[in-house]
């Protein structure tokens, strides 16, 4: 018989289930089947561990809660490394495609981000059977209720329905499921979204761990039934078929796209939402949540915007095989009534039918700043948090968080260095340090502003930057990393031939064609590339060069080529950036016993505890003179060593 | 070695002076003074005369002590003064030393100071320039800078930028809100204000260096027309060898004189005159490259000014000044001196003084007079026109050259320190001092 894995410690918890055999003991449970938990889950049963999935319910798994849709400025970026770290989401995502478009075209390269709409149904079908099938990975419905630890360690968890479960790791990814309530108006229900059950047990168990937890509050917009809506009112927004697809993966996108649809709110609109204001919960005090700034419901926006005469409305599909559409942008928690009074103000909605409430959502989330950059809480070895509980908001953060703690989980289990992204090479580095080392006091979304170096944080050469590390760290597979090779060999190939050198009469046609001035002398493919108005599909064209490349590599060389001037500005940024990201601070030192730090330095530094002297610059309070100190400090230690 | 180590320095120059100072500051400095002195001051900042027991001798001396974290540096510390003269003083700092004290490395007091949050990274560059000071409008802009006034400044133009920058941004991060995005032309503008800022604090520089290291003051003319005479009236001495016989001033001469609140560096020059003489025409050359380094050009003359020098005498830095005027006289609005007789001097003086304006500027604006201000704002000023160039292409590029600005600035309030510049600074700080 199989050695029973014994909980030490014994902190008078009393161990209830009698069915103590090998179905109860896992290496890694992930509490939670949202879009964090389903990374965390894949990545550590890819990485070959025993994973126990656990959901209130998995007609949960992988669910879009609010808007069908993957991707956004930033966002699509983070989509993409997890994609070329080996996560899901990007796959699944290129499987239940409504359509696919880039935003920020205009803007530049280092802006550019792919935004796809998806069934979300489908969405969650793809993602399930995905996990179902996945070796090593058992799901299972039940409401975890408390997790099992000793004074230094997590070793299991325990079910509200009564069983207990083992592992060396557990990762929470619990979403906004934590004691979560929804507000239509007077109308409030102790549920999750879209009236899932909750979780109600574990934020005591959270708070007896030591966390500090809040409160933080979201909200989506009502469903209607698309024969209610008047499309010929609206403007259709199409997709981009020609788009690279998500995932590196993939090749080509479905055929077939589908429309989306934009149309604004009126004056009477906001005449309906300010006479009803008293109505409304967020104004009443029945909602004590934080709310985020950058997504507000539509009172909000109409109080707070009061100038501003309309506000944008999309129109997405929900799915191919349902009806139901989702209002972006009206996002609102006032009473049934009144949201269909204000749904009808809108040309093209006159007559609208709905079939789900806008609501608002409270749940409880935890101080990021208690957590190591690793994901690990900083009081309990074994134990991580990922997603929407860090006071994130948004599908991709949740789910780059998840696959970094489920990586992170694997690797505490085997002693091995765990992954932390940097601030340099990803979106999710500049996530997860923002959150560790400055929190958050609102629902957390990434956005491009946030990054420093963004020209080189680009949606297309996410392989580029990251794949190498997933393959090192055990998550990428073998076929995602010979395509990974081999766009890095087409990638020095195009170098190789853009650096040949033409003639004057060689280029002039094309030169002219395109309103660029002919130079005396020779010019190398490079330097024509550089020209405004030349691209490297002219190039292609003209001189019959770069055959059989992907498209792929072929932008991506050529966004490297036209913007090398910027590109190597942000890399002399990062290598000073580096120069205190190296200077690690050691993991017992005692910021009390250092002299000329101020009190509140003292106290910030105390908590965060900071793994180098630049995540120690970046913590609010932390002053440059404080850094100093520890500069000095870190300088007399050393010789003090030597 | 802890931050807080006793260190001692003699802090006044050494050489004859009526007295000296030695100074220490660290964990134990009270302890270790009161048994080198008696009485020991009762309370802080008290200064008190007593018996300073040195080892080897005793002598009066006068003792004050400032308990953390009211001191200069933040920490304990003391100060003895003691009677003047290098063997007195260096008696003292051993002693402190046998006891416990380490010798303090050039700046470190300051860096204290700095350390434990007693003044900002521009405050140390204020006492910086008030100790590299060498008149007194010099030590009012280091006290300015002392007092914030600086970071005021660069805040208010960082803050304009994080406005656009802010402006940008959202067009970015919400290319699909119906939101007024902000145009090409109001980028423009911005960008120009900003600039405009920039480049009036870039402009006070050469001001800055005047008040810091003195007004350059040119003397050039024909020879023979008094040049070195005036030399010496204007600073009260012979300085330059005077003779009757022309180019007796053969290299350029330099001497100082404090006028005011403002230091004159007079130089003197050879006479501009065609010659076959080697050496001569080598000391015309350098008089001509003085004259084009110069604040001012005192242009002397003892009759008409001749054609050569009429290009000198349209440039605005130029005062033409006719010498001689116990001999000759000269038609009413013109500065006729005598260099002889000492007549109208004072009132060249004066006429130099108000040539550079710089007569106002303890009441005026802040004053760059430290070099790496001077190349944050020369390097924010160039990601600013290269943003301004930039207006029209993609705003990610934009935005990457405007947040370059902002940084730049943030490296004079200390927003973005990085290691590199606090250690520049002190590197700066121990020649200073």
């Amino acid at each position: 018989m199989q050695k029973i894995y014994t909980p030490p410690g014994g902190n008078g918890k009393v161990m209830e289930n009698t069915v103590k055999d090998n179905n109860f003991i896992y290496d890694v449970i992930v509490v939670g089947a949202g879009h964090a938990g389903c990374e965390a889950g894949l990545a550590a049963a890819r990485m070959g561990k025993k994973t126990l999935m656990l959901a209130t319910n998995l007609d949960t798994v992988g669910y879009l809660a609010c808007n069908p849709s993957i991707g956004g400025t930033a966002k699509g970026n983070i989509v993409k490394e997890i994609d070329a770290l080996g996560g899901e989401m990007g796959v699944n995502t290129d499987k239940t495609l409504i359509q696919l478009r880039m935003l920020n075209r205009g803007k530049g390269p280092a802006v550019h981000c792919p935004r796809a709409q998806v069934d979300k149904y489908k969405y969650h079908a793809e993602m399930k059977k995905t996990l179902e099938g996945t070796p090593n990975l058992f799901l299972r419905q039940a409401e975890a209720a408390e997790v099992l630890h000793d004074d230094e360690k997590v070793f299991g968890v325990k079910t509200a329905q009564g069983l207990t479960y083992y592992a060396k790791a557990v990762v929470l990814a619990t979403g906004v499921y934590l004691d979560s309530r929804i507000i239509v108006g007077e109308w409030i229900n102790d549920v999750g979204p879209n009236g899932f059950s909750n979780a109600k047990k574990l934020t005591a168990s959270l708070v007896e761990m030591g966390f500090d937890v809040r409160r933080f509050k979201t909200g989506t917009p009502a469903r209607i039934h698309a024969r209610s809506v008047d499309f010929s009112k609206m403007t259709a927004q199409p997709g981009e078929p020609d788009m690279p697809p998500f995932s590196y993966m993939h090749d080509s996108l479905p055929a077939e796209q589908h429309d989306c649809y934009l149309t604004y709110t009126t004056s009477v609109t906001h005449d309906v939402i300010r006479s009803n204001i008293g109505r409304a919960p967020l104004f009443s005090g029945a909602i004590k949540g934080t709310g985020p700034r950058y997504c507000p419901s539509i009172e909000d926006k109409v109080t707070r915007f009061a100038d501003k005469d309309r506000h944008q409305i999309f129109l997405e599909r929900e799915g191919l095989d349902t009806d139901e559409i989702y209002v972006q942008g009206m996002s609102s928690s006032m009473p049934a009534d009144v949201q269909y009074e204000i749904y009808r103000t809108i040309p093209g909605l006159e007559k609208v039918e709905i079939m789900r409430d806008a609501y608002a959502i409270e749940y409880d989330c935890i101080d990021p700043t208690q957590l190591y950059p690793t994901l690990m809480y900083k009081n309990l070895k074994g134990l991580f948090c990922a997603g929407q509980i860090n006071g994130t908001s948004g599908y991709e953060e949740a789910a780059g968080q998840g696959l970094v703690a489920g990586i992170n989980a694997v690797r505490y289990i085997d002693g091995k260095d765990m992954l932390v992204l940097e601030r340099s090479n990803s979106y999710i580095g500049v996530l997860i340090d923002d959150l560790t080392t400055k929190g958050t006091n609102e629902p957390y979304r990434m956005m491009t502003s946030r990054a420093e170096y963004r020209l080189l944080l680009r949606q297309d050469n996410a392989d580029t930057r990251l794949t190498q590390t997933g393959r090192d760290f055990g998550l990428v597979s073998d076929e995602r990393y010979e395509r990974y090779l081999k766009k890095q060999a087409e990638l020095n190939k195009i170098k190789e031939i853009l650096s040949t050198q033409r003639k004057p009469k060689d280029f002039r046609e094309l030169f002219e064609r395109k309103g660029e001035v002919v130079p005396v002398g020779a010019l190398t493919y490079a330097e024509m590339l550089r020209r405004h108005n030349i691209t490297i599909f002219d190039l292609k064209e003209t001189f019959g060069i770069l055959d059989g490349i992907s498209k792929q590599a072929l932008e991506e060389a050529e966004t490297d080529v036209k913007y090398q001037g910027y590109i190597q500005k942000e890399k002399e940024q990062i290598e000073q950036f580096n120069k205190m990201e190296h200077r690690r601070l050691p993991d017992d030192i005692d910021y009390d016993r250092i002299g000329g730090l101020r009190i509140e330095a003292r106290q910030k530094l105390g908590k965060i505890r900071p793994r180098n002297l630049g995540q120690a610059s970046r913590i609010s309070g932390v002053s440059p003179a404080d850094v100093t100190v520890l500069i000095v400090y870190l300088a007399q230690n050393k010789t003090d060593d030597e | 070695m802890k931050q807080t180590d006793m260190i001692a320095a003699i802090s006044t120059p050494i050489g004859r002076g009526a007295i000296s100072i030695v100074r220490m500051s660290g964990n134990g400095v009270l302890r270790l003074a009161s048994e080198m002195f008696s009485p020991f001051p009762a309370s802080p900042s008290l200064l008190k005369l007593g018996t300073l027991d040195a080892g080897g001798f005793c002598d009066k001396a006068m003792c004050v002590y400032f308990k953390a974290p009211r001191s200069y540096t933040g920490e304990d510390m003391v100060e003895f003064q003691l009677h003047g003269g290098y063997a007195i003083a260096d008696g003292v700092l051993k002693n402190c030393v046998e006891r416990g004290c380490r010798l303090a490395v050039s700046g470190e007091f300051t860096k204290r100071a700095y350390l434990n949050g007693k003044m900002n990274l521009t405050n140390v560059e204020g006492i910086m320039d008030m100790i590299d000071a060498e008149s007194v409008a010099a030590v009012e802009n280091g006290y300015k800078m002392l007092t914030g006034r600086l970071d005021g400044k660069i805040s208010a133009l960082q803050d304009k930028l994080t406005d656009l920058l802010a402006q940008i941004e959202v067009a970015l991060d919400y290319p699909e809100e119906d939101l007024e995005y902000i145009t090409n032309e109001q980028i423009g503008v911005s960008l120009g204000e900003v600039l405009g800022g920039v480049n009036a604090m870039l402009d006070s520089v050469s001001r800055g260096r005047m008040i810091k290291n003195g007004v350059d003051v040119a003397i050039i003319g024909r020879t023979n027309v008094g040049k070195s005479s005036l030399l010496n009236a204007l600073v009260g001495y012979d300085r330059a060898i005077v003779t009757d016989i022309e180019g007796t001033t053969r290299d350029t001469l330099h001497e100082s004189y404090i006028y005011g609140d403002v230091k004159f560096n007079f130089i003197d020059t050879a006479g501009l005159r065609k010659t076959d003489d080697v050496v001569e025409s080598l000391g015309i050359e350098r008089s001509l490259k003085a004259a084009e380094k110069a604040d001012v050009i005192l242009l002397v003359a003892d009759g008409q000014v001749p054609d050569e020098y009429a290009g000198i005498k349209e440039d605005k830095r130029a005062i033409v000044v006719y010498n001689k005027n116990d001999v000759n006289t000269y038609a009413d609005g013109s500065v006729s001196v005598s260099a002889k007789t000492g007549d109208n001097i004072e009132n060249l003086k004066k006429l130099i003084y108000d040539k550079v304006k710089l007569g106002n500027v303890s009441s005026g604006d802040v004053v760059i007079t430290n070099v790496r201000h001077a190349d944050c704002l020369r390097r924010a000023a160039q990601g600013i026109k290269r943003s301004l160039s930039l207006i029209g292409e993609t705003l990610d590029c934009l935005a990457l050259e405007v947040r370059e600005a902002w940084l730049a600035l943030g490296e004079i309030t200390g927003t973005s320190a990085s290691e590199d510049v606090v250690n520049r600074i002190f590197e700066k700080f121990c020649v200073g001092k």
